[in-house]
């Protein structure tokens, strides 16, 4: 089996996926991972010059739009009513950057 | 406990049930009180549900009653008194949408998908929310996070998935029409298993707002049913331009028109690479050609077609399916719903911590998976040649369908297999090695019941694939060859007067989730740590396998004990 991705690439991927994986988890991922890529090889086999992609299963639609007039959406207390963490009518968060959070 | 005493409406079709509420031989309230019994009864063996929706169905149950002493019953939709259900992948405003995932385990719907409003509107009772494969990635509900839902035909062995929460629901006489949704065979695959019509409309029939998305260009939703004509009728209320999902199709088409007219003159083509595949076992081939026997019989020419780039069609599709799942679960943020992880100091962390604990094993992998394949240099190698392959797929289909009306071809390779049996995640994948090119082209595919296979005695689907937007063309040669194997029946075990020993079900109710009032541990006070969700099975951060689901999967297939542990956990 080729090696595609090494754990400091699956570390990578982690990071920016934002799934925050334990070592053990890093290292069963990169054998998933690299099984998986393996498998898919024949569309790197192909003779495809030449032939245009076709990114979506209905040809002639391109920006589809709505008529331009107002609608009820979600009131702001919907939008919230989900939310894990919330003050003041908003979304709650942690620091961005830095230092701080809400521990 | 035995079988529901009470009269099974959930086993009856949609004919019987409208022709009984016209002659007053039952009332809806009585379909809706007997059914969620029969729900209650009996999903301790399945488990396809994971929620009930009791207020919601009495209170359509009184609307019809209305309706009937009014005598105005013609006014109701094609699906009056009709016992629904929909994949938990689908919003209804007040119920729990989990997709089987604890990223969403207490999130509430506060909306309701276009397909789910149609088919209330069109006066289906519903049920309530049917388990699945999380978020769609898988083949047998063994990545739902709240346990698998087993085979009603044979409580050992998986449904298929990932709709597979519909597919067994409706084969065990739970619901008479379930709606799932198909990204590369998970309306077919589990059609297949639990022996059950199983319908992937072509991609832009139904309109896909208010589904919790997985791949865009490839998702579509449809209907399962016990007979042809149900998930016509089903497919009528769905189908058509929804102007909330932009890919939506007017359709202005009666699916239930032309099923009559039978078969005599229609050419239907067979693929000779899919009945020669490595990997396709004698009984399902066995079945593909009675089927075209029967067809031949009733007046069909049968053709042989090509499909030369279908084999390309997996590998082009595990690309463009992880790629499109990457971009579509970056939305499971811990900020505006689903899981939070508590105490960060710092919103990279608590995404990490979130995004790895809410997501189950096959979720990660798919989107890791995505987010590489779409990787700088990497995309020329993969991406956009599937998105080629797609050109060459399309092509293949368009020129076979010059010559033929249908095409006649397995839907999975092989019957249920065992809870279990099969672990590795590419083997996985090959469960849809005949569903996934229709997908990929966005005909029109679907799943009829085609009796009982030679070996392992259980239900086969054979398919058959319209082109696209000539939906009608299926299931009409549906219609047709299910006069030769008779409506599906529901699984032995549940019918009517079976004996099946089940514990009940201890189901949650959606009357539990009241949005914005309590969502426990989530919405408590203001700025404190959230909990972690507790509204069905506790979740287990500290598992050595990361999943809540994975440690009692070897241990469940079908046991009393596992039937046992899991209404338990159900009920805490």
């Amino acid at each position: 089996m080729t090696q595609h991705l090494s754990e400091r690439d699956v570390r990578g991927i982690a990071e920016y996926t934002r799934i925050g994986l334990t070592d053990a988890e890093v290292a069963q991922m990169t054998v998933d991972l690299n099984a998986i890529i393996d498998s898919l090889k024949p569309i790197t086999e192909y003779d495809l010059a030449g032939v245009e992609p076709t990114f979506h299963p209905i040809g002639g639609l391109s920006n589809v739009m709505r008529e331009d007039v107002e609608e009820p959406g979600f009131s702001q207390a919907v939008a919230l009513e989900n939310a894990p963490k919330r003050q003041d009518g908003s979304f709650l968060v942690p620091s961005i950057l830095g230092e701080g959070g809400d521990r | 406990m035995a079988a529901a005493t009470e009269r099974a409406f959930a086993c009856m079709g949609v004919r019987d049930v409208r022709s009984g509420l016209a002659a007053g031989a039952f009332s809806a309230r009585e379909i809706a009180e007997a059914s969620l019994a029969r729900v209650r009864a009996l999903d301790g063996a399945t488990h396809a549900f994971l929620e009930t929706t009791e207020q919601l169905a009495l209170a359509q149950a009184a609307k019809i009653d209305a309706a009937v002493a009014a005598g105005t019953l013609d006014a109701c939709g094609p699906l009056a008194g009709v016992p629904v259900a929909f994949k938990d992948n689908m919003n209804l405003t007040g119920t729990h949408t989990t997709c089987s995932s604890q990223m969403l385990a207490n999130y509430v719907s506060p909306y309701t998908a276009t397909c789910v409003a149609r088919t209330i509107d069109a006066g289906g009772i519903p049920l309530g929310k049917l388990n699945m494969d999380e978020f769609a990635f898988g083949s047998s509900t063994e990545t739902s996070a709240f346990g698998p839902s087993r085979n009603p035909w044979d409580l050992s062995r998986v449904p298929g998935g990932s709709s597979g929460g519909s597919a067994s629901a409706v084969g065990a006489g739970l619901a008479t029409i379930a709606l799932g949704s198909d990204t590369g065979g998970s309306i077919r695959q589990p059609g297949s298993f639990c022996g059950v019509v199983a319908v992937k409309p072509s991609y832009g029939v139904v309109s896909r707002f208010g589904v919790v998305a997985f791949g865009s260009s490839l998702d579509q939703v449809g209907p399962f049913a016990r007979s042809v004509e149900d998930a016509a009728f089903a497919l009528n209320a769905i189908a058509g331009r929804d102007a909330l999902d932009c890919t939506s199709q007017a359709v202005g088409i009666d699916f239930a028109a032309n099923l009559a007219e039978g078969v005599r003159g229609m050419r239907i083509g067979i693929v000779p690479a899919f009945m020669e595949a490595r990997g396709l076992t004698a009984e399902v081939k066995a079945k593909v050609e009675e089927a075209a026997d029967h067809l031949r019989a009733l007046g069909a020419d049968i053709v042989e077609v090509e499909l030369p780039n279908a084999q390309a069609a997996m590998s082009a599709y595990y690309v463009l399916g992880p790629c499109e799942a990457f971009s579509n679960l970056a939305r499971f943020d811990s900020v505006r719903y689903g899981y939070c992880d508590p105490g960060h100091a710092d919103l990279g962390s608590q995404y990490e911590a979130s995004r790895a604990k809410g997501f189950g094993p096959e979720t990660r992998r798919r989107i890791m998976l995505g987010s590489y394949l779409l990787s700088a240099g990497v995309y020329d190698t993969y991406y956009y040649p599937a998105q080629q392959v797609r050109t060459l797929i399309t092509q293949d289909y368009e020129r076979a369908f010059q010559r033929v009306d249908c095409i006649l071809a397995p839907v999975s390779p092989r019957t249920a297999f065992r809870f279990g049996e099969v672990s590795d995640p590419t083997d996985m994948y090959l469960s849809d090695m005949f569903t996934i090119s229709i997908n990929i082209a966005g005909n029109g595919g679907m799943s009829l019941p085609a009796g009982l296979g030679a070996d392992t005695g259980l239900p086969v689907g054979v398919q058959l694939v319209s082109p696209q937007f000539k939906d009608e063309n299926m299931l009409r040669v549906a219609a047709a060859l299910e006069t030769a194997y008779g409506p599906a029946p529901v699984a032995p075990a549940f019918r009517e007067g079976g004996t099946l020993e089940a514990s009940p079900a201890n189901i949650p109710d959606a009357a539990d989730a009241v949005p914005g009032v309590d969502l426990p541990g989530l919405l408590s006070a203001e700025g404190a740590p959230s909990e972690v969700p507790a509204k069905r099975v506790p979740h287990e951060p500290d598992s050595p396998a990361g999943c809540p689901c994975e440690p009692g999967l070897s241990e469940r297939p079908g046991s009393a004990e596992g039937v046992a542990a899991q209404v338990e956990r159900a009920g805490e």
